[in-house]
């Protein structure tokens, strides 16, 4: 029932500009698939080139095995739903969800069975005889999702369709459309910049930046071993400390950030030693040294007590400022001025080269 | 892609039909005028018709004749309209709301009754003149020449500037009020160093759309300038005149007013994109309560502007009413005005007026929604020609249009002269580029992914725009419908050129009766007019649900 989408080589030129160069994807079968970047990352470009609202200049896009090129968008059956909803404000709740089904030549007495389902599925079905216009943000969404849903596309195309939502109502949407989705099983390809959605929803994501995709991972692996620095610094936030590699011996490397040194167990083997590295590390994977003279000497700017979390923003003798988070205890805060140091998380932390174009970790090392 | 192919053809097909319309009914005819201008009668090209105009005092002094009364009559339009707008919109005035109703009617109904009427009152022979002389034994002569045009213009115009500015205001955050008085700013300096910066732009935008009105306008100083003659005078008399009548030299004067009202058109363009700041009030000016001297003042101030604004037509109402001996009102009451227009002989003029204006309307609509959905929503090198195309007749004075049409088609195969066919293309030219720039408005407020929607659920790009665009259009379309329609119908600079005794309208009409002293007829016809607009008027605001009006 559910189809792959392979997306090959594909170029997307407006005018002069190349917007996106050679980029190729493959989407498995029923997959919840993000695509996610900053703005004018190419990622709303890519989602229309599928659906056949963007020409395609080079390469191919195949569903199913079957390359769809040339297909007008009409007869392409997809779903998409808009980050601006697109609802039809003439027509009713029912009568926008029905719009495709007319359009497929559907039976009148299936029209109402279909159209009365998809209400359920989307929990609006008290709402089937309003018009739009009065209708709360979340709930024209699950409209927009209904009326996608319920013509069976082969795929489901999102665009950004939780940015018009306040963060409540983002959250409650999300976790239905990831429901709803796995419900009906079908193919999507979802666009949005943001990261934390994009966590929450995918089965897989592939970080876009200039029309370029940076990686293609579970949101777990996105976020825990990014690919580059650009991946690391998008996805949450990552402080990139300059740093030696010194030696390495079969993976185990030993790291040197200014004076402190720590040893590592999951660098690649071919990495060669006594090689500058970019350290990333997330604010969480600071080690806060009060007691000792071990780690990287640093001066507490100014802190922030949020509750779970105390975010203490801090300067290394080079300038560098340094965000660490600390789960708040009952101990005072730290004051301003104070010289402490810090420690990292050896097994969490990630390297990349010196341009931060690769990753220096071996992930097939558990450590 | 074949069916890709298929669809594509059906916008390009419609794009070229419409393109082939306006070439044959504005460029054609437009050229032929350009053409005319410089063939001599012997076949030889020179620019000696120019050279002619300005040569001659006679001739060259009606354009500065129209300049100062043009200019004159911009000006106090612009402060009667400003005040205006500044007074409804700050002071709290009794009745605002009909006030501003009877503010857009004497806007609505053409100048040229103004003037007739104004003659009633102000005229050698008028009302208020007599009264005036009766009471301090004086012979007056009436107000005609430069200082009759200009009062009529003046009053007739202002309500633009109003409409304008008091739109503009109402987009004016009552913050940047309150800012410039916590910074010690009094009233006075208030509304001068915040509010009139502000709203600037357009007052100068709706101060060159009165300009160009008035400027083109010939009904008004044909019938109340007596000796003082202007440009689009001496234009008309040139081609109608009974002594000589010179077609190239006429199509040499309709030169020089198009190369004026082009030179505006882009000051006017220059100047709306330099000056205009985005504003979105989140707390619009309310009007407050004003309290003694200030409250009478203000309600005074009104008032009298209203009421000498529709002062024409309550005395063309009244005067409908009035028995008539030759030009002279006997004092009597009387429907026989009424009983000789409605003979089968004159209804024609009636029924005519509403069938030209509702065809020219329908043709006018869809031309427009289709050109302004091609020029916004399906971008190309052949729409981006129609889009100026399409503007080009928003530059060409009436009777310019009107005399262009007389020589495109006034033979064969090309015949159209004297026929309802002619009056309506002629009104749905000069109306498009009002419709056009009204419908772009309204796609542009329509989410291209509204289409996209519907498309991608498997509608056809036909069904798309039938379907969806059409009726999501319909309450803006239809609102500004029956505006162009009631301009429409007050329409007298083309057809006055057009017009055969089969295809009399009721401006046309009036203006015969006028120029035959028959002021009974004249004020009957005037009536239906006047209330055929304020019907259209009332209908309007029940369409568009506001008291917002754009012209």
């Amino acid at each position: 029932m559910s189809v792959a989408i392979n997306i090959e080589n594909v170029i997307k030129r407006f005018g002069k500009d190349t917007v996106i160069n050679g980029l190729s994807l493959d989407i498995k079968p029923g997959e919840f698939f993000t695509l996610l970047g900053p703005s004018g990352c190419g990622k709303t470009t890519l989602l229309r080139m599928i659906i056949g609202f963007n020409s395609i200049e080079g390469g191919q896009i195949k569903i199913d095995g079957k390359v769809i090129n040339d297909i007008p968008t009409n007869k392409r059956n997809m779903g998409m739903v808009f980050q601006n909803y697109a609802i039809f404000p003439h027509m009713s709740v029912k009568d926008n969800i029905a719009f495709g089904l007319k359009n497929r030549k559907v039976p009148k007495e299936e029209i109402e069975k279909k159209v009365d389902e998809i209400l359920k599925v989307v929990k609006i079905d008290h709402l089937k005889n309003r018009m739009p216009q009065k209708l709360s943000g979340g709930q024209q969404q699950r409209i927009a999702l209904a009326r996608a849903i319920v013509i069976h596309p082969e795929v489901l195309l999102m665009d950004e369709p939780l940015s018009n939502l306040d963060a409540k109502l983002r959250t409650e949407m999300r976790n239905a459309i990831k429901q709803i989705q796995q419900q009906v099983g079908i193919t999507t390809v979802y666009v949005t910049h943001d990261q934390e959605e994009a966590l929450a929803v995918s089965d897989r994501i592939a970080v876009m930046n200039g029309g370029v995709i940076q990686q293609i991972d579970t949101p777990k692996n996105i976020y825990q071993r990014p690919a580059n620095t650009f991946v690391s610094s998008f996805i949450g936030l990552s402080n990139i400390i300059n740093g030696v590699l010194e030696g390495n011996e079969n993976g185990k490397a030993l790291l040197r950030i200014g004076n402190y040194k720590f040893q590592m167990n999951n660098i690649k083997k071919d990495c060669h030693p006594n090689s500058e590295v970019k350290v990333s590390v997330r604010p969480e994977e600071f080690i806060i040294n009060k007691e000792t003279e071990e780690g990287i000497p640093v001066v507490v700017k100014s802190s922030v007590f949020l509750g779970v979390a105390t975010h203490y923003f801090v300067e290394t003798k080079e300038g560098q400022e340094i965000e660490v988070i600390e789960n708040s205890d009952l101990d005072e805060l730290i004051p301003n001025g104070t010289k402490i140091h810090l420690k990292v998380q050896t097994q969490k932390v990630n390297v990349f080269s010196e341009d931060g174009s690769r990753s220096f970790i071996d992930r097939e090392v558990r450590s | 892609m074949k069916s890709g192919i298929k669809k594509l053809n059906m916008w390009q097909v419609l794009a070229f039909a419409i393109l082939a319309l306006f070439l044959m009914f504005v460029v054609y005819p437009i050229g032929l005028i350009l053409y005319k201008s410089i063939l001599m009668q012997d076949g030889s090209i020179s620019f000696s018709y120019f050279g002619k105009f300005f040569s001659k005092k006679f001739y060259w002094s009606t354009l500065v004749n129209s300049f100062k009364v043009t200019i004159a009559s911009t000006l106090v339009s612009a402060v009667l309209g400003l005040i205006m707008a500044y007074v409804l919109r700050s002071v709290q005035i009794k009745g605002s709301k009909y006030l501003n109703i009877l503010i857009v009617i004497s806007y609505l109904s053409p100048p040229f009754i103004g003037a007739y009427a104004w003659v009633q009152l102000l005229g050698r022979n008028g009302f208020i003149t007599r009264i005036l002389n009766s009471m301090f034994n004086v012979q007056l002569g009436g107000i005609y020449g430069f200082s009759g045009i200009v009062l009529v213009f003046s009053l007739q115009s202002f309500p633009l500037v109003y409409m304008y500015v008091s739109g503009a205001l109402k987009n004016l955050d009552n913050s940047l009020n309150e800012v410039a008085e916590s910074l010690g700013c009094s009233v006075f300096q208030r509304v001068t160093r915040v509010i009139v910066p502000l709203v600037t732009p357009t007052l100068l935008a709706s101060s060159l759309l009165v300009f160009m009105r008035v400027f083109s306008d010939f009904g008004t100083p044909m019938l109340i300038g007596e000796g003082y003659k202007t440009f689009p005078v001496l234009l008309y008399s040139q081609f109608m005149g009974e002594v000589s009548t010179d077609d190239h030299y006429a199509a040499a004067l309709c030169v020089i007013v198009i190369g004026i009202t082009l030179i505006l058109f882009f000051l006017q363009k220059y100047i709306g994109n330099k000056l205009t700041y985005s504003m979105s009030a989140l707390k619009p000016m309310q009007a407050e309560k004003a309290t003694g001297i200030r409250n009478i003042l203000a309600h005074a101030f009104v008032y009298l502007v209203v009421l000498v604004a529709v002062l024409p037509q309550l005395t063309v109402i009244s005067t409908s009413f009035m028995e008539t001996k030759g030009a002279s009102y006997t004092g009597q009451f009387t429907l026989e005005n009424y009983k000789n227009i409605l003979t089968p002989k004159n209804i024609s003029t009636i029924t005519n007026t509403y069938l030209f204006g509702l065809a020219a309307i329908l043709l006018v609509v869809v031309l427009g929604v289709l050109v302004s959905y091609l020029t916004v929503r399906k971008r190309s090198f052949l729409t981006s020609i129609l889009d100026t195309l399409t503007m080009f007749p928003y530059i060409i004075p009436g009777s310019v249009l009107g005399i262009s049409f007389l020589y495109a088609f006034n033979r064969k195969p090309l015949l159209l002269s004297g026929t309802a066919i002619i009056i309506i293309i002629s009104l749905c030219i000069r109306r498009m580029p009002y419709t056009i720039r009204s419908s772009t408005a309204i796609i542009g407020q329509i989410s291209p992914s509204i289409e996209e929607a519907a498309i991608s659920l498997g509608a056809t790009e036909r069904k798309t725009f039938l379907k969806i665009m059409v009726p999501m259009m319909m309450a803006g379309v239809l609102s500004g419908a029956i505006m162009s329609w009631i301009t429409l119908i007050s329409e007298l600079s083309s057809s006055i050129i057009l017009y055969t005794s089969k295809t009399q309208t009721l401006t046309v009409a009036i203006y015969a009766e006028v120029i035959r002293s028959n002021f009974g007829n004249a004020a009957a016809y005037s009536t239906i007019l006047t209330f055929t607009s304020v019907l259209s008027l009332l209908l309007f605001f029940k369409v568009s649900g506001n008291n917002d009006i754009s012209v």
